[in-house]
């Protein structure tokens, strides 16, 4: 993985000197409150309904065990002992003193680490495929760009000061782990027939109150021009994006008025000026670059594939977990093992300082000391070997992280919802809860297969529920939490945008409700077939059918 | 009173020379800032461009440029500065006015700003004493046309 220069060492340590002072400033009096909430959110704190909320920064979801061990501490020292893992890859701490996040930077500058831009309208942590590097599926390792994108994009004198916040996901695989048509920009990387690495770019993706599925405006741009394109599209996005509506603001809506052809021509003209600039990267930028993303040293020859076959046999559980939570590894004999946070009663993606530690620990015994965060708030291991994946899930199981759900119906993505965020129409983390009681022995039982459901407590989609295969929206009906129920999202290939089924459920019909699309699912599923799959296939009408059949 | 900062220092508006004229405003002797209405390339006069103004090859001319903030937080005038420069090769003075934010100048001069009228109630001395929070940035700007690992040896 990537390992900071001095370069990058003594901006990080500016930074937390730079940041020291804007908050002395603020406690003086001498920066008003609302001039400083502009300073703060763009070093990822906010102000929550009960707490300061500080989001800390993974780029695209990478960090080693030191750095996890890092965020243990802060956890047990600045904050109640436990930290949550963000839809974006990110690590958020939801009880540190406004005055102590000075100190809390420091610690983490210690350790490479940093809150740059996680909030505030400039361009936004970018986010990845947690299996980047290691997928059986990849055609190209995206994080060096990601790591290009980074450094572009830390503190960049021109766009740090958008109309809104600013998105950027790389996928390199086959199968979009990282949502790539819900981004502001989405680049999808691949490797050309004859090995030139090359980009397409979608932008104006994004969910939030107008969910939308990005276009694609290049196909094909040269690895070498990736930065200098950035530019461009940012440029025109700061110049005529709308700041007069924070709810029009996003480039979706630019590049909805401008259409998607109008707004591609804008880029190229402003492009035309940029290319060859000296932004542009060179090979030997390239190589130094993917030099810090060399595989480690895996051992050969593989084994653990008998063993495995009895372990499993032998423990049906450790058979399900291999089947949902360890995937194809590029590297014979090595698996990529996510351990799921989602326990019934847990809040999805909260983490104890003390699993912390245990994923650092398990990080070196088993692998290369390297830890992933997915966007499905769970922690990956990339690199372990498959003759210790049962050592691995007992210890897993006892730490509370061993549930077998990846994927299914109770591994949910939910936001932090009405019981900690100010905008909320509703709790969402009841919600996820009661659906993870009433279903996890219901998976048992008839085997759902992959089914996404995403909770949000607002339109504003944090909880992603417009691409859950099933998504739920908190919503408010007279002062009371009501739930409208959305089919047929999905964020991956060939993303789509769920549909509602129909007027919305009050928190206690909720579970009884998914029972009902479930049972819909299960009498016209053809075998094995996935939830999605199914619903594309039948369409929206039987499941309201028996959904409404008992209401007027 | 607003605070001009010119070229890193405190300058007093008297000393300043330039007057930002309403339309039909009286000049006092002070050469004028003038909207693009009112502005020639001829007439030696500064220019008054509002955030989202569209940049001109005459705008060049203009000794100097003022260009509007309608508040602290609107990045739209950093990429008209940027244009400026680098597109247009305008090389005179390059003053921000409206709602300049002692904060950001970091952001303004690494864009080609360089002066800056802080608003009456910002402070002159957070604005000096920000003005350059870091020694070196990774990306590309007007002040430093190439990025940092073009310039030293990174990622090694
Ligand atoms: S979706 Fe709404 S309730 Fe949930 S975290 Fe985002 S803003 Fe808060």
């Amino acid at each position: 993985m990537y390992r900071y220069d001095s370069f990058d060492q003594k901006f990080v340590d500016e930074r937390v000197v730079h940041y020291r002072a804007q908050t002395e400033r603020y406690l003086a009096g001498e920066l008003p409150e609302d001039e400083f909430l502009q300073l703060r959110l763009r070093n990822g704190l906010y102000i929550q309904r009960l707490a300061p909320m500080l989001r800390v920064a993974v780029p695209y979801g990478t960090l080693d065990s030191r750095q996890l061990r890092a965020l243990a501490y802060i956890a047990r020292h600045y904050d109640r002992g436990y930290g949550h893992l963000s839809t974006r890859q990110n690590v958020q701490f939801n009880w540190p003193e406004l005055a102590e996040v000075p100190d809390i930077l420091q610690d983490l500058a210690a350790v490479q680490m940093h809150a740059i831009q996680t909030s505030g309208s400039c361009i936004r942590n970018v986010t990845t495929d947690q299996f980047a590097g290691v997928a059986a599926d990849e055609s190209v390792d995206p994080r060096p760009y990601c790591e290009l994108i980074r450094q572009w994009s830390t503190s960049h004198p021109e766009f740090d000061w958008l109309p809104r916040k600013f998105k950027i996901a790389v996928t390199g695989a086959g199968v979009d782990r990282a949502a790539v048509d819900v981004h502001d920009i989405g680049l999808v990387v691949y490797r050309t027939d004859d090995g030139e690495i090359r980009f397409d770019v979608k932008v104006g993706g994004g969910l939030g109150r107008t969910p939308v599925i990005g276009k694609t405006i290049r196909q094909g741009l040269p690895a070498h021009h990736l930065l200098t394109y950035l530019e461009a599209i940012l440029r025109v996005y700061n110049r005529y994006g709308r700041r007069d509506n924070k709810y029009k603001a996003r480039i979706k809506i630019l590049v909805r008025a401008m259409t998607a052809d109008g707004f591609r021509d804008k880029v190229d003209t402003e492009w035309a000026n940029l290319e060859g600039s000296p932004s542009t990267l060179n090979d030997d930028d390239l190589a130094r670059i993917e030099a810090h993303f060399q595989p480690p040293a895996y051992k050969s020859p593989p084994a653990g594939a008998e063993i495995l076959g009895t372990q499993r046999l032998e423990e049906p559980a450790f058979d399900r977990w291999l089947k949902h939570n360890v995937a194809a590894h590029k590297h014979p004999g090595y698996a990529i093992v996510t351990l799921s946070t989602k326990l019934t009663g847990v809040p999805p993606g909260d983490v104890s300082d003390v699993q912390m530690d245990a994923v650092a620990g398990w990080a070196d015994q088993y692998g290369f000391g390297e830890i992933r965060i997915s966007h499905e708030q769970n922690f990956v291991l990339p690199d372990v070997r498959l003759e210790q994946l049962f050592e691995l899930w007992r210890k897993a199981e006892a730490a509370q992280l061993g549930a077998n759900n990846v994927g299914r119906i109770d591994d949910i993505i939910c936001c932090p919802g009405g019981d900690y965020c100010s905008l909320a129409n509703a709790k969402s983390i009841p919600i996820a809860e009661a659906i993870q009681r009433k279903f996890e022995s219901f998976d048992y039982q008839y085997d759902l297969g992959v089914l996404d459901l995403n909770i949000s407590g607002c339109m504003n989609a944090c909880g992603h529920h417009h691409v859950g295969h099933i998504g739920i929206l908190g919503v408010d009906k007279k002062g009371a939490e009501f739930y409208q129920i959305s089919l047929g999202g999905h964020a991956g290939n060939g993303a789509s945008l769920g549909q509602i089924i129909g007027p919305s459920f009050s928190r206690e019909d909720v579970p009884e409700t998914i029972e009902t699309i479930l049972r819909v699912f299960l009498d016209r599923r053809l075998e094995n077939e996935p939830f999605l799959d199914c619903f594309r296939r039948v369409g929206m009408d039987p499941f309201k059918e028996r959904v409404y059949a008992n209401s007027d | 009173m607003p605070t001009l900062i010119s070229h890193d220092t405190i300058t007093p508006i008297s000393q300043d020379g330039w007057e930002l004229a309403e339309v039909g405003a009286p000049v006092n002797g002070s050469r004028r800032i003038v909207p693009v209405d009112d502005w020639r390339p001829e007439s030696g006069d500064g220019l008054h461009l509002p955030g989202d103004a569209e940049p001109e090859a005459r705008f060049s001319e203009a000794p100097l440029i003022a260009i509007n903030f309608a508040n602290f937080s609107d990045g739209r005038g950093l990429s008209l500065a940027v244009l400026l420069r680098t597109r247009f090769n305008f090389t005179g003075e390059l003053r921000a006015i409206g709602d300049v934010h002692p904060e950001l100048l970091y952001y303004l001069r690494r864009c080609g700003f360089d002066s800056y009228l802080l608003p009456d109630g910002r402070r002159a001395e957070t604005a000096l004493s920000t003005l350059a929070p870091y020694t070196d940035y990774y990306q590309a700007s007007v002040l430093e046309p190439n990025p940092a690992h073009r310039r030293i040896r990174r990622f090694a």
